[in-house]
């Protein structure tokens, strides 16, 4: 394959050309109810080139049948030719890299009979179903995959990747007269049949929750003290902050670039958020990004302070900053764009534990698990899985419909304490931007309080 | 290449069906109003689906150099674990006749797509925005078969353009968003239409004024109906009936609905990209009433949904290469007539003027999240002017929506004379009331 790559390179007339080719192995299992939908093994095979032409834009191809690598490193430079710019797109320097980045497949979810994987979802999708009668749906998938990924660049980078995934989920759904409620458990890695072992109680507990959600109340709206667990917490700074520090946001608007002015106060200074694709064993880990360059653990937000950014090459050329290995694509099929890899909210030293930070709440929101979320720049909703209320510096009362609701950097600013209780999510699931999803991805954070925020439920008419 | 795969399917299973797609797409992005990239896509697959000793069993794979066998043998080995069920596939059947391949988009050169692209940034230039266009044509192929000799072929084209205008002032971020999409190129009055589409709520969106509050009537444009949409097309669904979680589930022949709401699946609607001579599991398209005179009329199914609900398809399978069919909706349509939009200047379509003081959506924010099915929804506003007196008074930042969408739906307070497609959705605007609208 490497000698295709250089021949494919070797052959193209554009200034700089970059060549992806894949090949994943994928199976999944899905059960609904005591059903089981569908228990099937895949194989997914195509390249992607990209050609750039000095003074001109991106041409792009995207194939399945590999035969036709040539004809498509031709058509991309064709493109290039076709998008004429006046100011060109140039490339922030990354030191060619030649290397091989094998992962430990944990279990090489290629040997393991299909049966095998049936009989472990069965389990799972069992341990929802046997909560009780009130369980009258369940939704469980099992999924995995096995990719190789070949990358190689006309500056001399020949890099190539294997790596595992695995992902559970699961939906529980519970029914009394005209209540429904949901509990959802979500498990991904990148790992591999080892890593989906054990995992019963995770699928139990989501449908116990779903029955317990039949009697509890909505939450009250209004505005409260609102403490997020670090699940929530993780995915609240990836949707309302993390996209505003992807480069692409801000290269190309000046005004963009003033509301994320690096030096400006985001947050108080307990406030720290990085985004680490070096992060061992993550889903969203990765050696080498999809342009070549070394993924790293960068710094956003420092002691409230906005420090740093997401880049690729381009936008750190265009910005005169350093390129930070988050050019991503989803697969042969999709450009890379900016996007974020396992991003965290830093858990704070002596920072204490979800006790110590509730203690002197007299009335307040613990909202936890997050059924979505999603963010139009500064305003952003998020779906809470289900909550307590805080009453006298103890959880209370177990209560539903949690939609929390705000503007990021009134909410940011808010966030007056974290515990120092930091935990990775290790979820499936993934991230949407420009048509890509679901693009692997991990959050993490502490608990993290919020002096006040609006927490939609029962709206008082 | 599926002639082949289905005969092997005779020799070692009972019956099959397989579909087989190719697709060409040609992609333009011009990014902050500069032209960034031009791309192209090749995507050849099959999605085969075996029936062996009653059960069912599904493969795909985009390995074009894959032999037959290995697909067949990984459906097979599918299909060992797979539910027994009785899966009829659809014998052969003259298919209804629909135009989906038009020369002009196929034969659209890049420069012509080019500029479009040009011609729209040059038009939506605005000081202080920065305006995004995308533009995607698609040219395929399809070719769905069975066992049982049905053998449906042919071609299509489709063509999205989407823009975008944001504008940021400060911590103010605006962000106006519009598409077309069809089979065909859009003409000279769809880019009029869709460049007055952005420019009309860029220009009443500057003006920022405060939100009302209370039980309040409520507009909902064609761009902002998704929340009260979605709800319906999770309850018409043949799965989530089958399921026991459908709210519309022992509704079929009750009125539900005002009785001026209509809601219709057709796959054979003119021009439209999403229609079709026959679904993806070869069973040919049809008009399908869901809700006539706001009475259940009927669910959406697949042959797996249909076999075990024992019903008949309704045309509605749709498939991937990879994975089992799944059900789809085509082209879905709101309002008991198709009346064209009469006009499109004023959102709301004429239905503000009737208001003393409400409010209009254009798009809110979190669409999909939470308990979907129930009806019940929550979202802050994404895009919202506020009306008073008959005016639209300005844009209302910092408000949420809230209701039930089967409790809005059973008295609906005007149809708007703005009826038009987003995506593969035809809908006017509808007046809703007693709509909760909270400040923050």
């Amino acid at each position: 394959m490497k000698d295709r790559l250089r021949d494919a390179l070797q052959s193209s007339r554009a200034d700089y050309t970059e060549i992806r080719v894949e090949r994943t192995w994928s199976s999944a299992v899905a059960f609904r109810g005591r059903r089981l939908e569908a228990a099937t093994a895949s194989e997914d095979v195509g390249g992607f080139v990209r050609a750039l032409h000095t003074g001109c834009g991106w041409g792009v191809a995207s194939f399945t049948s590999l035969d036709r690598l040539p004809a498509m490193v031709a058509r991309a430079t064709e493109l290039s030719r076709a998008v004429r710019l006046d100011e060109p797109i140039r490339l922030a320097e990354v030191q060619p890299r030649e290397a091989d980045a094998v992962l430990d497949l944990d279990g090489d979810v290629r040997g393991m009979p299909l049966a095998e994987k049936k009989r472990l979802l069965e389990a799972y999708n069992g341990a929802m179903l046997a909560v009780g009668d009130r369980i009258v749906d369940t939704q469980a998938s099992y999924q995995d995959e096995v990719s190789e990924v070949w990358y190689a660049n006309s500056e001399g980078a020949l890099i190539y990747q294997l790596r595992p995934e695995v992902v559970l989920s699961g939906t529980a759904i519970a029914r009394r007269d005209g209540v429904i409620e949901k509990g959802l458990v979500s498990i991904g890695y990148r790992k591999g049949w080892n890593a989906a072992q054990g995992r019963e109680a995770g699928f139990r507990t989501v449908a116990e929750r779903a029955v317990a959600l039949l009697d509890a109340p909505r939450v009250r709206g209004g505005t409260y003290p609102v403490v997020l667990d670090p699940e929530l917490g993780g995915v609240f700074i990836h949707e309302a902050f993390g996209h505003l520090s992807e480069a692409d946001f801000v290269y190309e608007n000046p005004q963009a670039r003033e509301m994320m002015t690096l030096g400006r106060r985001f947050g108080k200074p307990v406030l720290n958020v990085g985004d680490n694709g070096a992060a061992p064993g993550l889903r969203g880990t990765l050696p080498f990004d999809d342009e070549g360059t070394p993924t790293q653990d960068t710094a956003l937000i420092k002691d409230g302070i906005l420090v740093g950014r997401l880049h690729s090459r381009e936008t750190a050329a265009r910005l005169g900053e350093r390129p930070t290995g988050n050019a991503r694509a989803l697969s042969f099929r999709h450009a890379p764009i900016v996007r974020m890899t396992n991003t965290y909210i830093v858990g704070a030293t002596g920072g204490g534990t979800f006790a110590d930070l509730i203690r002197d709440i007299k009335l307040g929101v613990y909202a936890c698990g997050a059924f979505g979320g999603q963010t139009l720049l500064e305003n952003f909703s998020f779906t809470a899985a289900y909550g307590y209320m805080i009453r006298d510096g103890h959880v209370a009362e177990l209560v539903k419909d949690v939609v929390l609701a705000g503007n990021l950097f009134q909410t940011l600013d808010r966030i007056e304490r974290v515990a120092g209780d930091f935990r990775w999510n290790q979820m499936g699931g993934g991230c949407g931007k420009g048509g890509q999803f679901p693009l692997p991805v991990t959050e993490g954070a502490p608990h993290v309080r919020i002096e006040e925020a609006l927490v939609g439920g029962d709206v008082p008419a | 290449m599926i002639a082949d795969l289905l005969t092997a399917v005779r020799r070692r299973a009972q019956a099959g069906d397989a579909l087989w797609r190719r697709e060409e797409r040609t992609t333009l992005a011009f990014e902050a109003g500069r032209f960034k990239s031009a791309g192209t896509t090749e995507e050849t697959g099959i999605n085969l689906r075996v029936v062996k000793d009653g059960q069912v069993g599904v493969a795909g794979t985009t390995a074009a150099d894959a032999a037959p066998d290995d697909l067949l043998a990984r459906a097979l080995a599918s299909a060992a674990l797979g539910e027994a069920l009785n899966l009829g596939f659809p014998p052969p059947a003259p298919l209804p006749p629909v135009p989906t391949y038009f020369d002009t988009a196929a034969d659209a050169s890049l420069d012509a797509l080019i500029d479009i692209g040009r011609t729209l940034v040059g038009r939506l230039d605005r000081d202080g925005c920065q305006v995004n266009v995308a533009i995607e044509r698609e040219v395929s192929e399809t070719a769905v078969a069975n066992t049982a000799g049905t053998a449906g072929r042919y071609r299509g084209t489709g063509v999205a353009v989407g823009v975008d205008l944001t504008r940021i002032a400060g911590d103010d971020v605006l962000m106006v968003y519009d598409q077309y999409v069809a089979a065909d190129l859009p003409g000279a009055d769809e880019l009029d239409a869709l460049v007055r589409a952005v420019t009309t709520r860029l220009d009443l969106a500057l003006t920022v004024v405060a939100p009302p509050e209370g039980a309040l009537p409520v507009i909902f444009t064609p761009t902002g109906l998704s929340a009260i949409l979605l709800p319906l097309e999770q309850g018409l669904s043949g799965k989530a009936v089958l399921q026991g979680v459908s709210p519309l589930g022992e509704k079929l022949g009750a009125r539900v609905f005002d009785e001026r709401f209509a809601l219709t699946d057709d796959p054979l609607a003119g021009g439209r990209a999403a229609s079709r001579p026959c679904d993806d599991e070869g069973v040919p398209s049809r008009r399908l009433p869901l809700v006539e005179d706001g009475v259940v009329r009927g669910f959406v199914y697949d042959l797996e949904t249909a076999a075990r609900a024992k019903t008949a398809s309704t045309g509605h399978g749709r498939r991937g290469i990879f994975g089992k069919p799944r059900i789809a909706y085509s082209n879905l349509m709101v309002g008991a007539d198709r009346k064209p939009s009469t006009d499109d200047r004023i959102p709301g379509g004429g239905l503000a003027a009737e208001l003393r003081n409400g409010l209009i959506v254009e798009d809110l924010i979190g669409v999909g999240q939470g308990n979907v099915i129930a009806g019940g929804f929550s979202h802050p506003v994404a895009l919202a002017y506020r009306v008073e007196r008959g005016t639209i008074t300005g844009r209302v930042k910092d408000a949420a929506v809230a209701g039930n969408v089967y409790e809005l739906l059973k008295r609906i307070g005007g149809f708007g004379s703005d009826g038009r497609w987003l995506g593969s959705r035809f809908a006017p605007s509808l007046l809703l009331e007693g709509v909760s609208v909270a400040r923050r």
